[in-house]
């Protein structure tokens, strides 16, 4: 087994000789989003490209970790499969939905919050398990196989956007479902002297805004850098076109890549959803 | 001509790539700080009360990830004025 891992990887190393070829170096290329099947309904653009690939991969892959890992052969005495079941959904109640849901709307929305954190966790994890879902071929005899590259959607700002949208909507349905227009709105307006009234309240509508932009940004960013970070610790070799480079070079993205994937990738996942369920409990029940 | 024209546009971008990484790093220097402070507290917190570790955690890493989110805004400003300029 593990003579056959050397040989894949020397294989891997040594046919896609054009990988080593000195030249530019543009790690942002990585972000190109080339239409793969054209799909355009007037000026909406729903073309099928990388990303897109790589969010239905997730979703399956989500569907398919809730259904077997949570709702398969349940035991009363949990074998490990069961217990990492157990161990995620309680993280989704504990410290997601009762930190931030008050307990009359936990029913209702603790399936999104849930849903949410393992959505974006698998999306984020999928998008360091280097996969063949890149622009750039190499040859294999006379195969055009794309490179196997790390992306991950959530390193797009339409994504995290479109996931923070559906957050701040729900937010201010909730809000007005429970507590009227009038009263919820009012909920806004902080209780300060009325002489000061007119510049807090803009800054409480654009803080309101703020959120989408926080949340959404937040995500893509720490993912966009994690991947930029890696992308230009390897790329370095071919900056310094200097095969020496990759003694620092390849510890140092390795190191990242561990970090990213053991702490930043569970971390974005959990904050995520535990500021969703924080916004749309404090729009069910506004402190004043 | 060309060749200070072309020595003027090289120092622009080297000036607009050391505006960038000074602007990331004092972003980083006050994340740094800020997650450091979350840490230690977290150790003063955990010392002190050692049964409160897991209600604790969460909170923790919230602040965490709040915090450090301010660096990559700091980043995504930077990069924004590097292309856009």
């Amino acid at each position: 087994m593990k003579r056959v891992a050397v040989i894949v990887a020397g294989l891997a190393l040594a046919l896609p000789a054009d990988a080593f070829a000195k030249g530019q170096f543009h790690p942002e290329e990585e972000w190109n989003l080339r239409d793969w099947v054209p799909i355009h309904l007037g000026s909406l653009n729903l073309s099928i490209n990388k990303a897109v690939v790589s969010l239905l991969l997730a979703a399956v892959v989500t569907m398919a970790l809730g259904i077997v890992l949570m709702r398969v052969r349940l035991k009363p005495t949990p074998d490990r499969r069961q217990t990492v079941g157990e161990t995620i959904y309680e993280v989704a109640q504990t410290q997601v939905a009762e930190q931030g849901l008050p307990t009359k709307a936990i029913g209702r929305w603790f399936p999104y919050v849930a849903s949410l954190m393992l959505f974006i966790w698998v999306v984020n994890m999928i998008g360091f398990v280097p996969l063949p879902i890149s622009d750039e071929k190499f040859h294999v005899a006379g195969l055009a196989i794309p490179t196997f590259a790390i992306f991950a959607a959530t390193s797009t700002l339409s994504v995290t956007i479109t996931l923070a949208l559906l957050t701040f909507v729900f937010t201010h349905y909730e809000g007005i479902r429970w507590n009227g227009p009038v009263k919820y709105f009012k909920s806004w307006i902080p209780d300060v002297p009325k002489a000061i009234l007119p510049l807090i309240v803009p800054l409480e509508i654009l803080g309101q805004f703020m959120r989408l932009i926080s949340l959404s940004v937040r995500l893509y960013a720490n993912m966009l850098a994690g991947h930029m970070l890696i992308l230009t610790f390897i790329g370095l070799i071919f900056v310094l076109e200097n095969v020496a480079v990759a003694v620092f070079g390849l510890p140092f993205a390795t190191i990242f890549y561990l970090f990213e994937v053991i702490i930043v990738v569970t971390i974005q996942a959990f904050i995520f959803a535990a500021l969703s369920a924080i916004y749309i409990g404090s729009a069910i029940e506004p402190e004043h | 001509m060309i060749g200070l024209l072309a020595a003027a546009k090289g120092n622009v971008d080297a000036g607009k790539a050391i505006a960038l990484a000074l602007g990331i790093g004092l972003g980083s220097l006050g994340a740094g700080v800020g997650i450091g402070n979350i840490f230690g507290s977290m150790i003063q917190a955990v010392a002190r009360q050692p049964e409160l570790r897991g209600e604790l955690q969460g909170i923790q890493w919230l602040g965490f990830a709040l915090t450090e989110a301010v660096v990559f805004y700091g980043l995504i400003g930077g990069l924004l004025a590097y292309v856009l300029i």
